[in-house]
C-alpha cells in the first residue's frame, strides 16, 4: 500500500491546513466584549470624516509618509546598487582578481538585513533625535542591504560569455562590466526597484504608527482615541494612494517590459531607453523638493545625539529572561501567520474562482490587508481577541495575505493559461480547471516566494509586539520603554541571529523547490530572474 | 461512412462570426459535422482556423450566427455548455497538458468535467482508475510503465500519445486538432495521423486543421478556409488543382 | 541592431548614473532658508535648531484633539508672557516623548512622574518645573466593566479578584495607568502573567482605556483618577457603564519637565520667569482660567526632583528605570 503522496497542485493549499486548529482555538481566546466597536469601526468605513480640518491633516499626513517613502527608497535603490556591485563576486574577480571581500562585505550586511526597519527607526531616533530623517534613514538602510543582496545575486547568476568576450578583447575591467552586465541587469532591477517602493510606502505607514510622523501617526492617534470616522479618513487616502502607486508602477513595468515577480519569462528594456532616462531625471528634483518641504537638512541632521547616561548593565537579569519561551512565541507566531497568509490566497481564489465580483471583493480585501499595518489589526483584534500568539499571528497573517494575494493574482493575469484553458474547454468547472491546470505550475515559484515571506514575517513580528505575549517583538517594546540598553542588546542580537538562521533555512527550502522548476518559459533569463522572488 | 442521411449532426455552425481587431476572424462560416466523418480544414496562415476550432471548443463564443451541438443550441448556462464541453476533445498544438502532474493524473483530468470534488482531489494523491488509463495508453501503443511519470519526463513523441490518451479518457464524441501535424517529423506525423483517423470512427467525428494539402485524400471532407470564410467544403475526389491554388493565393503561402 | 547595442548602453549608463546621483539628490540641502517660519509648519516633523522657538510638548495621555486645544491655549499664554515664540509639538509614544527631550528637540514637557524621572535620568540638569495642586497626592481608579462580576473592594488584597481577567493598564510607560498599580497589583500577589491571556493589555491614553473597558474589551482596568473624574463630570461615562472598584493611595506625579540650559539660549532667568507664568496661572484671567479647567487643576505649584524619589523606587522595583 502506497502512502498517498500530494501533487503539486495540493502543495500551495497545504499550509491552509493550519486554519483547523486555528478554528478550534479562536473561540478560546475570543471574549466578543468589544463587537459593539467592531461594529462602530465598520460602520465608520462608510461615512468618514470629510471634515476640511481633519481631511487637510490627513493629506499633509500622507503626502509626509509618500515622501519618507520616496526618499527612503531612493537612497537604498543608490546605496543598494553600490553595495550590491561591491558584493558581487564576479565583480571583484573581473577587477581584482579575488573573491574573499565580496563575500566579506556580503556577511557583513546580513545584519542591517537582518533587523527590521522599525528598530532601525527607533534606534535612529536615539542617535539623531525626532526628525524626519529618522524614518527616511530607517527605510534606507535596511532596503539597501536587500538591494544589495538581490544586486550581487543577480550579477553572479548573469552569464559570463559577454565579459570574457569583451575582457579577451582587451577591454578594461569596468568597462566590459557595465556593457557586458549592466543591460541584463537593469530590468531586473528596474521591477525589483518598483516592488520596493511599494514596500516603502508599507514601511513609511508602519513607522508613523510608532511615532515617526506622517499618516501613520495620525491613524494611530485617531484609534486610540477610538474616533474611527477621523481613522477611516486617513485609510481610505491611503487606501487610494497605494492602488494609484501599484497601478502606476504594474503599468511602467508593462511599459518597460520588465519582469513579475512570478512569471519569470524574458524581459528587456529595449527601445523606452530614453523615456526611462527622462523619468528618472524627472525624479532627481521631485526628491529634492521633498526633502526640502519635509524639512531634511543635512547641515543640522548630523547632529549626533549623546548617549542617556547608561546603567551598569545587568547580564544575569538579562540572561534570566524567559528566553526559550519568548523565542518559541515569536516562531510559532512567525509559522502561523506564514501558513496562514501562504494558504489562505490560494484558498479564497479558488473559492472565488467562479465569479466575476468575488474577485473584485478579493482584491478589496486584499488591499485593505497590504494597507492596514499589522500593529494597527492587532490593535483591532483586541477588541474581540484576547492579546497574545494567536491574535498577533492573525494580524501578521492578514497583512501578508494581502501580500501574497496581489502576487498571485498578478501571475493569474500574467501567467500561462495553457494547462488552464485546455481543461475549461473540455468541460472542467473553473475552480477544478485552476486547481489543476495553474496551480500546477504555479506551486513551486509560489512556495518559494512564500518560504521567502516567511523570513519577512519573522522580521516582522516585532512590530506586533504592541498586543502583548507575542514573543520578543513585546519584551523588545518593554526594554525600549524602560530605555534598558542591556537588555535591549541581547534582544536584538537574538533578533538578528533568529532572522538570520530563518533566512538561512528559507534560502535552503526555496533552493530545493526551485530545483525541480520548471521554467514558466524558455530561455536564460529563467534563472537569472528567479532572485527576484526575494522581493 | 458517407451515410448523410437521418443521423443527429455532432456539429453545426450556423453563419458564425467573430470580430477581429483590423477584419473579421470569422464571416458566416456554416458547417455539419456527422458521427464518422473526417474533416481536414485547409487554409493559409491567419486564414481563422484555430477561431474556427476555438468556436467550435467553445472557447470563443461567435458575435453572431449559433452553434448546435447533438441538435441542441449551444449552452446558455456555464452549467449546461460544460456539460457539451465535456463530450468536445481539442488536440491542441502546444498539447497543454499539465507538465507537473504524473501521466494518470494528466489522462484522469479528461474525467473532470464529470467527476465531483472528492475524486478530483482523489486524484491528487493517489493513482485512481488505473485500468481505464492503461487501456487508454495501451490502445495508443504506450507502455503502462508511463503511468506514473510526471510528464515532464516524456519525450514529444510519447507527450503527443497522452494528449490523445487525455481524449479517450474524456470520451469526446468529437475530436478537434489544431495543426498536430505542425511540429512533428514526418515518421511521428504519419503515426499521429493514422492514430487519430482510426480513432475518429463513428460514432466519433474528426475535425482537424493542417497546413498540408497532400495529406487531404485521407480525409472524407476538405474544407477551405480563407479571409474568415469558407471557400470550398468537398470530398478530397472533388477537390481540384485550382481550388487549392485560390485558397493559397496572393503570398499567404502555405 | 547597432542601434538597438547603443540604445541599450545608453539605458544602463542612465540608469547606473541615476542610481549613483539618488543618495546625493535627496541629502542634498537646496533651500537656504531651509528652517523658515516654524509656525507654518506645525504639525510637522520638528526642526532641530531653531532655537528661538520654545518648543513644548507632552506625553500623549489624553485624546489628540483635547491635548491639541489645551496646548495650543498654553502655547498662546507663554508666548504672550514671554515674548517667545511657542510651538507646540504633538508625540504619539511616551517613550518617544522622553527620547525627543533628551536629545534636545523639546525644551519642555509634560511628563508624568515615571517618564518625568526617566527624562532627568537621561538629561543631568533638566528639572522639574511646576505641577499641577492635585499632582502632589495623585490617585489611580480601578475600574471594572458591571458585567465581569467585579465589585468594589476595601483594601489593596482585594485585588487579587483580578486573576483571570481580562485587564488592561493605559500605556507602558504611564505613571497613573501602570506604574503604581503595577506596584500595588504586586503587593496583592498579582503578578501580570495572571491577567487572562498571560498578560495586560496596554490601551495607550486614559480615554482609549475607558472606552475599551466600557465596552467590554477588557474586563478591567486602571485609569488617572483625574481623567475619570473629568469624564464622570463631562457625563462622557456614566457609573452604570463602568464601576469604579478601588482608589489607590496618593503618590507624586505630572509635572512640568525643563532643559538644563534654557537661560543660556532664552537669555538669563528665563527658566525663572517660565516657572512664574506657571505658578501664576490665574482663574480670574478668561484663558488662564480656560487652561486650569482643561488640566483640571485649581493652580500649579512649583516642583521639585526630589518628591519624584519614591516613583523612581518604584520604577527600579519594576524594572522602568534600570
Amino acid at each position: 500500500m502506497r502512502l498517498p503522496r500530494p501533487a503539486a497542485p495540493l502543495w500551495v493549499l497545504l499550509p491552509a491546513l493550519v486554519l483547523l486548529p486555528l478554528l478550534l482555538l479562536l473561540p478560546a481566546i475570543s471574549h466578543g466584549g468589544g463587537w459593539g466597536l467592531v461594529g462602530d469601526f465598520a460602520a465608520a468605513a462608510l461615512r468618514p470624516s470629510l471634515e476640511p480640518l481633519v481631511l487637510g491633516s490627513a493629506l499633509e499626513g500622507l503626502a509626509i509618509t509618500v515622501a519618507m517613502a520616496l526618499l527612503g527608497w531612493a537612497a537604498s535603490l543608490g546605496l543598494g546598487l553600490l553595495l550590491g556591485v561591491a558584493s558581487s563576486q564576479l565583480v571583484w574577480h573581473t577587477c581584482g582578481g579575488v573573491a574573499w571581500p565580496a563575500q566579506l562585505i556580503r556577511r557583513l550586511l546580513a545584519l542591517p538585513r537582518s533587523i527590521h526597519e522599525l528598530i532601525w527607526g527607533l534606534a535612529l531616533l536615539q542617535l539623531l533625535g525626532l526628525q524626519p530623517l529618522v524614518a527616511v534613514l530607517a527605510i534606507a538602510i535596511p532596503f539597501a542591504a536587500l538591494v544589495a543582496r538581490v544586486v550581487s545575486d543577480q550579477l553572479d547568476a548573469l552569464p559570463v560569455a559577454a565579459l570574457e568576450g569583451l575582457r579577451s578583447a582587451g577591454a578594461r575591467p569596468a568597462a566590459a562590466l557595465l556593457t557586458a552586465l549592466g543591460p541584463p541587469l537593469l530590468p531586473q532591477l528596474l521591477s525589483y526597484g518598483g516592488y520596493r517602493l511599494e514596500c516603502a510606502l508599507r514601511s513609511a505607514t508602519l513607522l508613523g504608527v510608532f511615532g515617526l510622523g506622517g499618516l501613520g501617526t495620525e491613524l494611530r492617534l485617531t484609534l486610540q482615541s477610538l474616533a474611527f470616522r477621523e481613522l477611516w479618513t486617513g485609510l481610505w487616502l491611503l487606501l487610494v494612494a497605494m492602488l494609484l502607486l501599484e497601478q502606476l508602477l504594474g503599468g511602467l513595468r508593462r511599459r518597460w517590459a520588465m519582469p513579475e515577480r512570478l512569471n519569470l519569462g524574458r524581459a528587456s528594456v529595449g527601445h523606452r531607453g530614453r523615456e526611462l532616462l527622462l523619468a528618472g531625471l524627472a525624479l532627481i528634483p521631485l526628491l529634492v523638493i521633498l526633502g526640502w518641504w519635509i524639512g531634511i537638512a543635512p547641515a543640522s541632521d548630523w547632529r549626533w545625539q549623546p548617549l542617556p547616561p547608561l546603567a551598569a548593565a545587568d547580564w544575569p537579569a538579562v540572561a534570566a529572561l524567559p528566553w526559550a519561551r519568548l523565542v518559541g512565541n515569536t516562531v510559532l507566531m512567525t509559522l502561523l501567520a506564514a501558513a496562514l497568509a501562504v494558504g489562505l490566497a490560494p484558498l479564497l481564489l479558488l473559492l472565488a474562482q467562479p465569479w466575476g465580483w468575488t474577485r473584485w471583493l478579493l482584491q478589496g480585501l486584499w488591499a485593505l490587508g497590504r494597507l492596514w499595518p499589522p500593529p494597527l489589526t492587532a490593535l483591532l483584534l483586541l477588541f474581540v481577541l484576547q492579546p497574545g500568539v494567536l491574535t498577533g499571528a492573525l494580524a501578521l497573517g492578514f497583512h501578508n495575505l494581502g501580500v501574497l494575494g496581489r502576487l498571485l493574482l498578478e501571475s493569474n493575469d500574467h501567467g500561462q493559461r495553457g494547462a488552464e484553458q485546455a481543461l475549461s474547454c473540455a468541460g472542467t468547472g473553473p475552480r477544478m480547471a485552476l486547481l489543476y491546470g495553474r496551480f500546477s505550475g504555479l506551486a513551486r515559484p509560489y512556495l518559494a516566494y512564500g518560504a521567502y515571506r516567511t523570513d519577512v514575517i519573522l522580521r516582522e513580528s516585532v512590530v506586533v509586539g504592541l498586543v502583548g505575549a507575542t514573543g520578543l517583538g513585546s519584551q523588545l517594546m518593554e526594554a525600549l520603554s524602560a530605555f534598558a540598553t542591556d537588555e535591549l542588546l541581547a534582544l536584538l542580537l537574538a533578533y538578528a541571529l533568529l532572522t538570520l538562521v530563518g533566512e538561512e533555512l528559507s534560502d535552503r527550502l526555496r533552493r530545493q523547490l526551485r530545483g525541480g522548476a520548471r521554467p514558466l518559459s524558455p530561455g536564460p533569463a529563467a534563472a537569472t530572474a528567479l532572485p527576484l522572488l526575494q522581493g | 461512412m458517407a451515410d448523410h442521411g437521418l443521423e443527429r449532426a455532432l456539429l453545426e455552425l450556423r453563419a458564425i462570426a467573430v470580430p477581429g481587431r483590423r477584419r473579421p476572424r470569422l464571416q458566416g462560416v456554416s458547417l455539419v459535422l456527422r458521427p464518422g466523418e473526417r474533416v481536414a480544414l485547409l487554409g493559409p496562415s491567419g486564414a481563422g482556423k484555430s477561431t474556427l476550432l476555438a468556436v467550435a471548443n467553445g472557447l470563443i463564443p461567435p458575435s453572431q450566427g449559433s452553434v448546435h451541438w447533438l441538435g441542441e443550441p449551444r449552452g446558455l448556462t456555464p452549467h449546461r455548455l460544460r456539460r457539451q464541453q465535456a463530450r468536445i476533445g481539442t488536440l491542441w498544438q502546444d498539447l497543454r497538458l499539465v507538465e507537473e502532474l504524473t501521466v494518470q493524473q494528466n489522462l484522469n483530468a479528461g474525467r473532470l468535467a464529470v467527476w465531483g470534488w472528492p475524486r478530483a482531489v482523489l486524484n491528487l494523491l493517489l493513482p485512481l482508475d488505473t485500468e481505464a488509463c492503461t487501456a487508454a495508453l495501451q490502445r495508443l501503443d504506450l507502455d503502462p510503465q508511463l503511468l506514473g511519470q510526471p510528464v515532464s519526463a516524456l519525450s514529444g513523441g510519447q507527450r503527443q500519445r497522452v494528449a490523445l490518451a487525455r481524449l479517450l479518457r474524456q470520451e469526446a464524441l468529437l475530436l478537434l486538432a489544431d495543426e498536430p501535424l505542425a511540429s512533428l517529423d514526418p515518421r511521428l506525423a504519419d503515426g499521429l495521423l493514422d492514430l487519430l483517423l482510426a480513432e475518429a470512427a463513428a460514432p466519433r467525428g474528426l475535425l482537424l486543421s493542417l497546413h498540408r494539402p497532400d495529406l487531404a485524400h485521407r480525409f472524407d471532407r476538405v474544407l477551405g478556409l480563407r479571409d474568415g470564410q469558407l471557400l470550398f467544403d468537398l470530398s478530397p475526389q472533388q477537390l481540384e488543382r485550382q481550388q487549392l491554388a485560390a485558397l493559397y493565393a496572393g503570398g499567404a503561402g502555405p | 541592431m547597432a542601434l538597438t547595442i547603443r540604445e541599450r548602453w545608453a539605458v544602463a549608463l542612465a540608469g547606473l548614473l541615476l542610481a549613483g546621483l539618488l543618495p546625493t539628490a535627496c541629502s542634498t540641502p537646496t533651500a537656504p532658508n531651509g528652517d523658515a517660519d516654524p509656525a507654518s509648519r506645525s504639525g510637522q516633523p520638528l526642526q532641530p535648531n531653531a532655537k528661538r522657538v520654545l518648543r513644548i510638548s507632552a506625553i500623549p495621555d489624553q485624546n489628540p484633539e483635547k491635548l491639541n486645544r489645551l496646548y495650543g491655549l498654553v502655547a498662546d499664554e507663554l508666548t504672550e508672557q514671554l515674548q517667545v515664540p511657542v510651538q507646540f509639538i504633538p508625540i504619539t509614544d511616551y517613550t518617544a516623548a522622553v527620547t525627543a527631550f533628551r536629545t534636545g528637540d523639546l525644551d519642555l514637557v509634560w511628563f508624568g512622574g515615571l517618564t518625568g524621572v526617566q527624562a532627568w535620568l537621561q538629561k543631568p540638569g533638566a528639572r522639574a518645573l511646576a505641577q499641577r495642586d492635585i499632582d502632589r497626592s495623585f490617585h489611580s481608579v480601578f475600574i471594572a466593566n458591571p458585567r465581569s462580576g467585579l465589585q468594589p473592594i476595601s483594601s489593596v488584597e482585594g485585588l487579587r479578584e483580578l486573576k483571570g481577567k481580562r485587564f488592561t493598564f493605559g500605556s507602558e510607560s504611564s505613571t497613573s495607568g501602570r506604574l503604581m498599580p503595577q506596584f500595588y497589583l504586586n503587593e496583592a500577589g498579582v503578578q501580570l502573567s495572571d491577567f487572562a491571556g498571560g498578560a495586560p493589555g496596554f490601551s495607550g491614553s486614559h480615554d482609549a482605556l475607558i472606552a475599551l473597558v466600557q465596552s467590554g474589551t477588557y474586563e478591567a482596568g486602571v485609569v488617572n483618577e483625574e481623567v475619570w473624574l473629568s469624564r464622570l463630570r463631562e457625563g462622557k461615562v456614566t457609573t452604570d457603564a463602568v464601576i469604579p472598584i478601588w482608589r489607590t493611595p496618593g503618590y507624586a506625579n505630572y509635572t512640568w519637565v525643563v532643559q538644563p540650559d534654557l537661560d543660556q539660549q532664552f537669555g538669563p532667568g528665563f527658566t525663572t520667569k517660565l516657572e512664574q507664568a506657571f505658578v501664576g496661572l490665574d482663574g480670574a484671567n478668561p484663558r488662564q482660567a480656560q487652561i486650569l479647567e482643561l488640566f483640571g487643576a485649581e493652580r500649579f505649584v512649583p516642583a521639585s526632583n526630589d518628591q519624584y524619589q519614591a516613583i523612581e523606587q518604584v520604577g527600579r522595583q519594576i524594572g522602568k528605570i534600570r
